[in-house]
């Protein structure tokens, strides 16, 4: 890197958000072109930096200048308009839009007589997308393309507007692996245009594979920016914590008990695709006391199969499904927590919890019952329970009956545990359940898993990430489309063997046939 | 942020004493006044009823007084320690400036003279709205929302009346008293009818997958209609000949709506009963669960749709009971009129006490008093104006749902420094707004009154318009 101008300067910067202190005095440079990765737990205060950025928080202390010159962004149009386009990690499009309107969406062509030219829009939307390697067309409407596919649309938008700088907040959190590779030749071919990225992500190795310069804030504070050749992931890792992570295993020995779920040959059909399976031949045993994950990538049923074991289901399923040894079949998830089994689901703010209660009424939403006498809650009984979740699973929280919006992702998700646990379930099941987490916090999780493992509960888990399946669990399935390709020990697994089984076999096994 | 460590200055000890004694105060004056009102003699004699009203009325203007002492002392210590207050608080407040703003402006000074008919006028229409407002409330609680209300109190007129008719016909058209257990049967029968609709809600938004809105939407249209054509059809069919209404004389059944005490004792059964449920209970707590979050909710193990349903009948069901009330009260079941809009005054008394159209937020507490606020807002400006006031209702319901819920936003607007009157659509903005106003002041006192309150108006707006606008650059 030269010493050229920042094309982006941050000084001083400062921002309140009533009682919190999002930001405190961040300063840092950007240099022109340069892949600049942004690291810090949750709630370090990086999203809200790429807001100010971007426009999208016009109020706030201290001063940014683009290319040297002082902005203050009254909003995300005067930010485009200096050149600076942010795609956040919710994507912001209009579902029954199609993608080309969605591009130019508060910027739409007109024509000789003043009317929508959706032609013209049409045409250099397909132009953008195809920059892009996308395989869609620009009449799609963006609410049926996948993750990834949106992701594009924001991404051509942004080419659209000529963006000199282009932020992404966690723009891998939601893809596929290969929707992975095709955002790195994407990426590769923006910098190519000299397009300035400001990059936050959680994902140490995509931070390594694609940055210049990585800076890292923590409480809402500047730490340190480091070059990418003098530094590696620990040190990263141990300044955005403030303390050293133990590379512990959290896998205790254990010795599994009486079998608990017991699965054979469930299949079940694929809502509003007529004839083919959602989850076809699916057979697997998980015993009391042992932790089992089920790998896959993004849509291979993961998430479909723990519907199925609570009674979430939309559609009914076929096959045998035993708990404890009884036969079982739930229509409604009520059912499913009668007969012991949990489930926390993926995405905890949608499907988990209800964030106009408090701690305390989301700790005991599921167990009200137990509280209560003749459908009576009673009061010092529910505030017994929830202090107790909170001391056992150290949730850190302002009290029982702080709201549950003031907690951090990890104590929001032992929250939810914590519901879970007072219903005293025999099997757990745990969708991603670290999505989101913070470094620290997902620690604190694994060690949770391993102690209700060796209390005797049998813990099934899914999770976006490998390594964090082959640290916690015994014993790995692996799904693809729909059913089981592979089952590994705690020994056999590897990082390579699982990919294979959840992704490469299926073009070996079409070069075979 | 206020440290809860820091000892509280003396002014701030001095303004919750304040707070304290004037409630106490203003309680006990009414006490006073309510015990007056109780041991009024039979058939008192003219000094008597002189030296009674001069009480009363000493009693009336002490209950203001300390009243405002106790808003002053609130105000002052909200002020001195900084703390957010409570939706309920302000309303009370706001009830009461309202009172004494009418007791002033009123040229007959009503609420001073004649305390008795003006709070029982205004207790009797809180009673009347609250029954159905608190079903609305259950049901936006639920993350839902009724708009059958006002034709279902219609409807549920149609059937009392119907069966009455049927049970009794030669009673009814005789204009006697009626057979002891008609009444009973009635009123079950349409209580039962109520239970019918709520579930026929739940069935069309849960089973069949409609919104709230149109499914209720549909009962708001067709159970009015429906409610008109069986009156033609029972009545034809019983007596020989169509009438588009059914006169109900029996006084014992009439004695329902016309002693006051009936109504307001079934008001608060059913407002303790709402309370303890949403409050205490297992369901209550699902109720809320289910407004916040439905999808979570249901993956909590909550059977969503029985307690859907729930929330549905009692908003019926109260409605059913406020629509055989209002039949008692006018002593006829007309369904072509009764009850017209008040859906939309239900929704208001429970957005005003706080309840969220989102869903998951909401006090019964805080429901009654916006419908109490409501009904003192219309009544106050009834006793303003005097004649003719019934046309200002639904504007009256207008501007305070406008106004109430704004103020309850008020802190987020300013922590924003939001611009009210932002570029070329602020410029319109103001003109609407001060073409309202002056609208409003016109129709109310005169064309002069309309176009000085416009141009007051035009200038306040106009400069803070100006002021944001520079601050802002």
């Amino acid at each position: 890197m030269s010493v050229a101008t920042p094309i982006i300067s941050v000084r001083d910067v400062s921002k309140r958000f009533g009682g919190v202190q999002a930001l405190s005095g961040v300063s840092f440079d950007v240099q022109p072109g340069e892949f600049h990765a942004i690291c810090g737990e949750n709630g370090a205060g990086k999203s809200t930096l790429m807001k100010i950025l971007a426009g999208v928080i016009d109020e706030y202390e201290g001063e940014v200048r683009i290319a040297g010159e002082p902005v203050r962004f009254s909003g995300t149009r005067a930010a485009e308009a200096a050149g600076v386009s942010i795609i956040h990690q919710e994507l912001n499009l209009v579902e029954q839009l199609s993608a080309a309107a969605n591009i130019f969406l508060g910027r739409e062509k007109r024509n000789a007589f003043l009317l929508r030219d959706d032609a013209a829009m049409r045409r250099e939307a397909a132009k953008y997308l195809g920059e892009l390697e996308a395989d869609f067309s620009p009449d799609d409407p963006a609410g049926s393309l996948r993750v990834g596919d949106q992701q594009l649309v924001e991404i051509a938008k942004a080419l659209s507007l000529h963006a000199r700088i282009l932020i992404m907040d966690e723009p891998t959190s939601a893809l596929t692996e290969s929707e992975v590779e095709r955002l790195d030749r994407v990426i590769a071919q923006l910098r190519k245009k000299g397009v300035t990225i400001l990059y936050i992500s959680h994902k140490m190795e995509e931070i390594f594979r694609l940055s210049d310069r990585i800076t890292v804030l923590r409480d809402g504070q500047f730490v340190r920016t480091l070059d990418r050749d003098k530094t590696d992931p620990v040190e990263i890792a141990h300044l955005m914590v403030g303390r050293e992570i133990e590379q512990a295993s959290h896998h205790s020995p254990r010795s599994p008990g009486e079998t608990v779920v017991s699965v054979a040959n469930l299949r079940l059909p694929w809502a509003g695709r007529p004839g083919r399976w959602r989850l076809q031949d699916v057979s697997f045993q998980v015993r009391a006391g042992e932790i089992v994950g089920f790998a896959g990538l993004m849509g291979a049923g993961r998430t479909e199969l723990f519907e199925c074991l609570f009674g979430a289901n939309e559609m009914p399923f076929q096959g045998e499904y035993l708990l404890a040894g009884r036969p079982a079949r739930f229509a409604h998830p009520r059912q499913a927590v009668k007969a012991g089994v949990a489930l926390v689901t993926e995405d905890r703010k949608r499907l988990g919890l209800v964030r106009t209660m408090n701690v305390r009424e989301n700790v005991t939403l599921s167990s009200l019952k137990e509280v209560a006498t003749v459908g009576v809650v009673n009061p010092r009984r529910e505030l017994g329970k929830t202090s107790e979740t909170i001391q056992s699973l150290l949730i850190k929280t302002d009290g029982p009956e702080a709201p549950i919006d003031s907690l951090s992702g990890g104590n929001q998700q032992k929250c939810v545990i914590g519901r879970w646990l007072l219903t005293n379930p025999k099997a757990l099941l745990l969708d991603d359940p670290t999505r989101g987490v913070d470094v620290g916090a997902k620690a604190e999780l694994y060690r949770l898993m391993d102690r209700l493992c060796r209390e005797g509960l049998a813990v099934l888990i899914t999770s976006s990430e490998l390594p964090e399946l082959l640290a916690v669990c015994d014993r790995i399935y692996v799904l693809r489309e729909g059913r089981i390709t592979a089952h590994f020990t705690r020994e056999e697994a590897t990082e390579e063997r699982i990919m294979v089984a959840a992704a490469v076999e299926a073009e070996a096994a079409a070069v075979i046939s | 942020m206020p440290d809860a460590d820091v000892p509280r200055p003396l002014a701030a000890v001095l303004c919750q004493a304040l707070l304290r004694l004037g409630v106490l105060g203003a309680l006990l004056c009414l006490a006073y006044v309510g015990w007056l009102e109780w041991t009024r003699p039979e058939d008192p004699t003219r000094s008597e009823i002189l030296a009674l009203a001069a009480r009363g009325r000493i009693g009336i203007l002490l209950a203001y007084g300390m009243g405002f002492l106790a808003f002053l002392g609130w105000w002052g210590r909200r002020r001195l320690l900084g703390k957010r207050y409570h939706n309920a608080e302000g309303l009370i407040w706001a009830i009461v400036i309202v009172g004494l703003l009418t007791l002033a402006i009123d040229s007959n000074h009503n609420y001073f003279y004649d305390p008795r008919s003006s709070s029982i006028e205004i207790i009797r229409q809180t009673t009347y709205l609250g029954i159905f407002a608190l079903g609305a409330a259950v049901v936006i609680i639920a993350g839902g929302i009724d708009l059958s209300s006002g034709s279902m109190i219609a409807f549920s007129a149609t059937i009392c009346a119907c069966l009455m008719t049927v049970l009794a016909p030669e009673a009814m058209r005789a204009a006697g008293d009626l057979p002891w257990y008609v009444g009973p049967a009635a009123i079950g029968g349409t209580l039962f009818v109520g239970f019918l609709v709520g579930t026929l809600h739940a069935w069309l938004i849960t089973s069949i997958g409609l919104p709230p809105f149109i499914a209720t939407l549909a009962t708001l249209v067709g159970l009015r209609s429906l409610g008109r054509a069986l009156i033609e059809f029972t009545t034809q069919e019983v007596f020989g000949s169509k009438t588009t209404q059914i006169q109900i004389y029996d006084p014992e059944f009439r004695y329902l709506a016309t002693s006051i005490w009936i109504p307001l004792v079934i008001f608060f059964a059913i407002g303790i009963g709402l309370w303890l449920l949403l409050a205490y209970t297992v369901v209550g707590r699902h109720l809320y669960a289910l407004g916040g979050n439905e999808q979570a909710a249901k993956l909590s193990g909550i059977r969503t749709d029985s307690v859907k349903w729930l929330a549905y009948c009692i908003g019926t069901l109260t409605a059913s009971i406020a629509g055989i009330l209002y039949m008692c009260d006018q002593s006829v079941a007309d369904p072509q009129t009764l009850g017209v809009g008040y859906e939309l005054r239900a929704i208001a008394s429970a957005v005003v006490g706080g309840c969220s159209l989102q869903g998951g937020a909401g006090t019964v507490v805080g429901t009654i008093l916006g419908a109490l606020f409501l009904r003192t807002v219309i009544d106050g400006v009834a006793k303003i104006i005097k004649t003719g006031s019934d046309v200002y209702e639904g504007l009256i319901v207008g501007v305070v749902v406008v106004f109430a819920v704004a103020f309850s936003q008020f802190g987020v607007a300013s922590a924003q420094r939001r611009q009210y009157f932002p570029g070329l659509r602020g410029v319109f903005a103001i003109f609407a707004v001060v073409f309202f106003a002056g609208m409003i002041a016109m129709v109310a006192q005169g064309l002069a009154a309309g176009a000085v309150v416009a141009g007051l108006a035009i200038i306040a707006l106009g400069s803070l318009k100006g002021v944001q606008a520079a601050r802002a650059a």
